[in-house]
């Protein structure tokens, strides 16, 4: 670290690179925190978990004994072993016997994006609230069709807000925060959604990872799903080589490892730009510029059978995640794969993350690193740490003692925050060496005594 | 125009690639992974919209486009997963937006491979420098060349044909590389050493053989390559250099002189151009001799003949005498007597007159004296009645007025004075000049005037006396001086008042008339205006309480303060034994001296020879100590040795060394003392960094005293990571270890050596790399969590958190303003303040530092220090505004000064209307600029304002001026006075 800081001060790398190395190493040397704990509150499983997108410094979390519970991540209640473990108990917690309580599990705890003021909460009661956080009080109530499964709001949205919904029924709903009211329902998936991810470039855009096994894009201006993703379309067809033997050039980049250089789009696609469609996205009148290949004319609602029946996973999708840059999405599904995809080309890029074991039967949360160089994936009892571009297995974090449901990446302090079903949150942490230097300190003491 | 941003993708680490097609095209861009922007031009060269193209590569490290391609073409230059470096073409399809796999590519390069170069036709292809091989290569043919280990960075096309490049590298070295081909195709690469320069960051080669070197590290330089090599077997010629204080990774600001000045010095450059640069404002006076002498009324130099190129006599006025001082046969001035002149009065005027004649000018009389006999030639008696109040002269003609408002006006002639012209004026006569500075050089056609009661400037024609322009000046105070000056062949008449103000017009010569009236503020007392000439220049000398030299750069007037405290009167004297000097006479006191190159900021250069990382001053021992590192082979090896150097603060001479243990770095360094000790010590700070090892995990604190001018260590003590940080705490030393903020308290053992021991800490941060203190308050600023403020109770001996910042900075300096108000710099080239929020309502309220301002600088800070760099005086309106001066990466020396809240809110008016009228570099708008950004958030800039700009209203012509003057609803001239007193902080 400090030739890096030597180095940034003296200008020879620049203070970009310097954070995102200081980052991955950080990142890196991820493990059980040994002077943080967080003091769970729940007598239950724990599904879903965030810290707040304005300070990062509030954990919100909901557990399958319908409890909701907010702990303050920066500033330790009390500090417990000599000093040396700063404990983290509940500022705010909400459980059955509150008066607006859930009646069963909480499937999904999420901040509102843009203050701490506000969160929601989505159980299998078939309620979603929103929750004024300086009041412990539900304002809203949306009750849905089914059990919630999961809810999302976008982080970048400036004009809506808007959350969206799936439940065990087909049908995704939009719940509109301004108007208490719903304001679309999103049909296409033919079971259950799952998981719901925002777009991380485009406002409008949400996608939805249903059981059945799709993963669909839709754009909530507009009526209907622009995009189904097919596991089965990858983008090996390359770009077209300057020389005339295409065959050979093809042939060639199959046999290279599907590693990094899997972004590929098929030559006959016409591709749009994702960057100017940012800025043309607000202008109502311009199509959403999602390459829609052959089929774009039949989007919606007669989309082609083939095309609307296209799955990304074998089985449910339980777990969907964008890559803060905009141009990656990670699903993870009950097949036990986790896929990635290209989302301007809605290719599958074939990266083949190692071998694992998923739960099969809960929507999972993933959690990417902000620079999309790691994702970690709740496996089992563990969590796995892949690298998003060659899907070898980085690093495994073991702690729980029953299977986790959640991740959540706090990407200012390079901390990791895991949920269970044993009921535990745990921290995760770069390895600090003020414990045993702790430790260290008053051996040394104790050798001067004995050399006196 | 248009904006080349996006919101999708995440901006490049290696920095940002912006490169134009050779055939002009398209211009490319590389900004964000993944991403390559494209902007084609038409065939009309207007630029047409910009798109993205997918780039597989994520890694970039170059991308440039190659020579002599139908369609434009892009070399890419990347590394894969494994770390491999590999070479990639492609296309530019630009009706299909895409990219077209490419002709050729290359892989498995140098893992050191980090440049690459188009070579133009007729070879084409590419050049990629490595680390310890260059290859050419260009789809059919390749050839490479092993050489040397060395980082290069830059490079420079010499032949258009591109058969020869200059090369840079990181230790200096430039090299020649030759690319030998037979029409085209290669035969070879050849590499030859040409000499030393710089260390390179960009080289651009101009013509006959020069080359400009610009650099990052050092100063950069005009060379030349000459055919022959010198004695040393170099072909690289210095011809010129331009000063660059970059990087400036620390500085102190000290008063070398105690003349309540502040100079800073500077750790400067990196690699073997590291160097201290002394940085000061203002034009400084090297005294070469001075003389005891009160109540000195008026000085003037004189020619012992007219032939003479150096002055000889010295006219000192007093009250009721004159004394005439001379250069004798030994160089030394004594006291000597002019027959002709009449010593029992004051002298009001004194001049060298044409013919071999001396003119002075008395209150009675105007005598002319022959140089040769000094004789008295010829004498005008004042009417009796009447005495002479000021004069003025030139070697031809003179001009008095005396009591009642009388102008006289004679003409110097071979031993005869001719009364010439006389003229009664309404009003007392202040202040006259008749300086020639048309073509005539012995005498002038035009006389400027000063008037009491109607406070006027006025301009007469000479013989004539005839009255062509009067300007009254406005207010009360009356003009004290007059002078009819030229600048780069700009006439001016500059007027000065008696309360420090001074008005500058511009006069033209043939009509005298007076325009563009400009007022400024110099200083509070009188003025008395003189010029002199340095280095075949003019300038003007502008004698008060805050001397300063007027000069002209660009048609543009220029003040430059004197570094001395108060003069009341200054001649030139350019004698044999103090050439181009100056007489100058301050509070009892003449003294004789040259004055440096007048320019504002003066740097010194001190070079070192190895990279100097933190410095500090002591005071009580006159030096300076420093932590430095330098390159050095051994067995082959290059490896880091790092010393603790101590500095005279004179001569910067290294007087003693202390070498520190292999793989130990000098982290920091301060002068302190210890309570229950009267001696001054430095501690410096160290870590071990061990090339296994991420993070050091062992260090020292080392204590040294300067006994016999030779660094003495004294105590040492071990700490468990390494000292980012030391600061002198209440008696005591608190040091920044790793994650830790930890306190030693300084004991005495029982055998009387002294040592460190540790009494309390506070753990809890990232790392802890930035700590300042005030009283009991600890300031930290961390490695990525931003600002949190600490508090040492003494009762319990320990350090407790009292508020944090929660925002993520990641900050690179920190600094306390005030007991409240704390200044830092972040990651993202960005300042902003934080405030103590001791009077909250909940627990919640008073943990957080609230954050009160926030600024983009545009410039990576690596320290901040109190002080200042200009003479402070009390009483002024700027002397009680606390500033803060800061260093930055590209050698940027800034100043941020608090502001009072009525201070404040009136230039945030004054900007704001600035920014209606000053319209930005590119037309880019100065609020984005100026708006707070980091990877999370962009906010406009609060509470920060941009002192440049605003000086820059002292540029504006005179309508903008009016025209913000309105909006304002302030006269210009107070906006002016109040601006230039914004530029007096530095």
């Amino acid at each position: 670290m400090w030739k890096e800081v030597r180095d940034r001060e003296a200008g020879k790398i620049l203070p970009r690179l310097f954070t995102s190395r200081v980052r991955s190493r950080r990142v890196a040397a991820l493990q059980l925190s040994n002077h943080k704990e967080i003091i769970s509150a729940h007598r239950g499983a724990i599904n879903s978990i965030q810290v707040d997108l304005t300070e990062g410094r509030y954990l919100l979390s909901g557990a399958s004994d319908a409890s909701v519970a907010i702990y303050d991540i920066q500033q330790a209640s009390d500090y417990g072993e000599r000093g040396l473990i700063a404990k983290h108990r509940s500022l705010l917690f909400v459980d059955k016997q509150h008066e607006h309580g859930h009646k069963f599990a909480i499937s999904s705890a999420i901040w509102y994006p843009i203050d701490t003021g506000l969160f929601i909460t989505g159980s299998f009661d078939h309620d979603i609230k929103v929750w004024d956080t300086n009041t412990a009080q539900a304002i809203m109530a949306y009750k849905m069709p089914g059990k919630v499964y999961g809810t999302a709001m976008s982080s970048i949205a400036t004009a809506h807000m808007l959350i969206a919904a799936g439940s065990a029924d087909v049908q995704v709903r939009l719940c509109d925060i301004a108007s208490g009211a719903f304001t679309h329902t999103l049909s296409g998936h033919r079971d259950g959604v799952m998981t719901l991810e925002w777009s991380s470039s485009s406002e409008w855009v949400l996608m939805t990872g249903g059981c059945d096994g799709a993963i669909r894009f839709w754009d909530v201006r507009q009526a209907g799903c622009f995009l189904v993703l097919d596991q089965l379309r990858s983008q090996l067809g390359r770009r077209p080589p300057l020389t005339e033997n295409p065959l050979k050039k093809v042939n060639a980049s199959r046999i290279t490892p599907a590693g990094k250089n899997s972004a590929r789009a098929s030559p006959s696609h016409k591709r749009v730009l994702p960057g100017n469609a940012m800025k043309n996205s607000t202008a109502s009148t311009k199509r959403h510029n999602f390459p829609r290949g052959s089929a774009a004319q039949r989007l919606h609602p007669g989309m082609s059978s083939s095309l609307n029946r296209a799955t990304a996973h074998y089985g449910a999708v339980t777990g969907l995640r964008a890559t803060s840059d905009g141009m990656y999405l990670l699903s993870s599904g009950s097949d036990s794969r986790l896929r990635l995809w290209d989302v301007e080309s809605g290719c599958n890029t074939l990266v083949n993350f190692e071998a694992m074991r998923l739960q099969t039967s809960k929507p999972l949360q993933l959690a990417v690193t902000h620079d999309s160089s790691v994702v970690f994936v709740p496996c089992m009892t563990s969590i796995r740490a892949y690298h998003l571009w060659s899907g070898v297995t980085f690093q495994t974090l073991r702690g729980h003692y029953e299977s986790v449901n959640c991740c959540y990446i706090n990407w200012h302090d390079q901390e990791i925050y895991s949920g269970s079903n044993d009921r535990k949150i745990l921290v995760w942490s770069p390895i600090s060496s003020t414990v045993s230097e702790m430790e260290g300190e008053s051996k040394a003491a104790d050798q001067d005594n004995w050399s006196d | 125009m248009g904006d080349v941003s996006d919101r999708i993708g995440r901006p490049t680490d290696n920095g940002q690639v912006g490169i134009i097609d050779p055939d002009c095209r398209l211009i490319g861009l590389h900004l964000y992974d993944g991403l390559f922007k494209v902007i084609p031009f038409d065939n009309k060269g207007q630029l047409k919209e910009a798109f993205n193209i997918r780039l597989e590569e994520l890694q970039v490290l170059d991308i440039r486009f190659l020579y002599g391609c139908s369609k434009p073409t892009i070399a890419v230059l990347y590394q894969d997963n494994k770390d491999a470096r590999h070479l990639k073409t492609y296309e530019v399809a630009l009706k299909d937006k895409d990219f077209i796999e490419g002709p050729w590519s290359q892989n498995n390069l140098d893992n050191g491979a980090g440049l690459l170069i188009p070579v133009p036709l007729p070879l084409g292809g590419v050049v990629i420098i490595g680390e310890e091989t260059i290859v050419y290569c260009n789809g059919s043919s390749f050839k490479a060349i092993p050489i040397r280990p060395s980082i290069t960075r830059a490079y420079g096309r010499v032949d258009p044909d591109g058969s020869r490049f200059l090369l840079g590298d990181n230790s200096g070295l430039l090299h020649l590389l030759v690319i030998s081909h037979e029409r085209e195709r290669i035969t070879g690469l050849k590499i030859e050493h040409l000499g030393e320069t710089s260390v390179a960051s960009s080289i651009s080669y101009l013509d006959n053989a020069v080359v400009y070197v610009g650099s990052k590290y050092g100063d950069s330089q005009l060379v030349k390559l000459n055919l022959q090599p010198d004695e040393k077997g170099s072909y690289v010629e210095v011809l010129e250099k331009y000063v660059n204080l970059g990087p400036i990774v620390d500085f102190c600001v000290v008063d070398l002189e105690r003349q309540g000045q502040g100079q800073v010095v500077t750790c400067s450059g990196a690699y073997k151009d590291g160097s201290l640069r002394i940085v000061r404002n203002g034009i400084g006076i090297n005294e070469q001799a001075s003389v005891e002498l009160q109540g000195i009324k008026g000085l003037w130099s004189l020619r012992s003949s007219t032939t003479d190129p150096n002055d000889t006599f010295l006219v000192v006025s007093f009250i009721s005498e004159t004394r005439i001082l001379a250069m004798n046969m030994e160089d030394e001035l004594e006291e000597t007597e002019i027959e002709g002149f009449y010593a029992q009065s004051q002298t009001l005027f004194c001049q060298n007159a044409l013919y071999d004649q001396l003119v002075q000018v008395t209150a009675s009389s105007v005598r002319l004296v022959s140089c040769a006999s000094r004789e008295l030639r010829d004498i005008w008696n004042a009417p009796s009645g009447f005495s002479v109040n000021v004069a003025t002269a030139n070697p031809t003609q003179v001009l008095l007025a005396t009591g009642g408002g009388h102008l006289v006006y004679l003409e110097i002639g071979n031993g005869k004075l001719a009364q010439v012209k006389h003229l009664q004026l309404e009003y007392e006569i202040s202040c006259l000049d008749i300086n020639p500075i048309g073509e005539k050089t012995n005498s002038s056609s035009l006389a400027a005037v000063g008037m009491w009661t109607d406070i006027s400037v006025r301009i007469f024609s000479l013989p004539s006396l005839d009255l062509i322009t009067k300007e009254n000046l406005g207010g009360e105070i009356i003009p004290r001086s007059v002078l009819i000056c030229a600048f780069e062949g700009v006439s001016y008449l500059l007027c000065a008042l008696g309360d420090g103000h001074l008005f500058n017009f511009l006069l033209n010569l043939t009509t005298g008339e007076l325009s563009n009236r400009k007022k400024v503020s110099l200083g509070t007392q009188p003025i008395t205006l003189r010029t002199f000439s340095s280095k075949d220049t003019t300038y003007v000398f502008a004698a008060s309480d805050r001397p300063t030299v007027i000069y002209s750069s660009n048609k543009k007037l220029l003040y430059s303060n004197v570094n001395l405290k108060e003069v009341s009167h200054m001649c030139p004297f350019n004698s044999a034994a103090f050439p181009d000097s100056l007489a100058i006479a301050k509070e009892g006191e003449l003294s004789i001296g040259t004055i440096d190159d007048i320019q504002k900021l003066h740097i010194r250069s001190i070079p070192l020879g190895e990279h100097a990382r933190r410095i500090c001053h002591q005071e009580q021992s006159r030096t300076f100590g420093i932590c430095s590192l330098r390159n050095c082979l051994i067995n082959n090896d290059e490896t880091e040795i790092h010393f603790v150097r101590l500095l005279d603060d004179q001569t910067f001479e290294f007087v003693s060394t202390y070498q520190l243990d292999t793989f130990e770095y000098g982290c920091s360094i301060i002068s302190c003392s210890f309570s229950d000790d009267n001696n001054v010590y430095y501690c410096v700070g160290t870590a071990y960094v061990l090339p296994e090892e991420n993070e050091p995990t062992k260090g020292r604190i080392l204590v040294f005293a300067v006994e016999d001018g030779k660094l003495q260590l004294i105590a040492e003590k071990e700490t468990k990571g390494a000292v980012y940080s030391l600061n002198a705490f209440n008696g005591k030393l608190l040091a920044a270890i790793n994650q830790k903020i930890q306190l030693y308290k300084w004991m005495l053992r029982e055998d009387g050596t002294r040592e460190l021991q540790s009494e309390c800490g506070h753990h809890g941060h990232i790392l802890a790399l930035y700590v300042q203190t005030r009283g009991d308050f600890i300031v930290v600023g961390d490695l990525m969590k931003s600002i949190s403020l600490l508090l040492y109770k003494h009762e319990e001996g320990a350090i407790e958190e009292r508020a944090r910042d929660y925002n993520a900075n990641w900050m690179t300096a920190v600094e306390i303003l005030d007991d409240d108000v704390y200044l830092g710099a972040e990651n993202n080239f960005n300042l902003f303040a934080v405030r103590k929020n001791s009077d909250g309502a909940t627990d919640e309220e008073r943990g957080r530092l609230e954050v009160v301002g926030e600024f983009h600088l545009g410039e990576f800070v690596n320290r901040f220090r109190h002080g200042s760099l200009v003479m402070r005086l009390p009483d002024s309106e700027t002397g009680g505004i606390p500033t803060v001066i800061f260093g930055t990466v590209n050698g940027v020396i800034g100043i941020a000064a608090s502001l009072a809240h009525d201070h404040y809110v009136f230039l945030e008016k004054l900007q704001s209307n600035l920014v209606k009228v000053i319209k930005g570099v590119g037309g880019l708008s100065h609020d984005q600029w100026r708006s707070f950004n980091n990877e999370k958030k962009t906010v406009e800039a609060r509470n920060f304002l941009d002192g440049d700009l605003i000086e820059s209203f002292l540029d504006l012509s005179r309508p903008r001026m009016d025209e913000i003057s309105k909006s304002m609803g302030v006269s210009v001239e107070e906006l002016c006075k109040r601006v230039e007193e914004l530029t007096r902080l530095h």
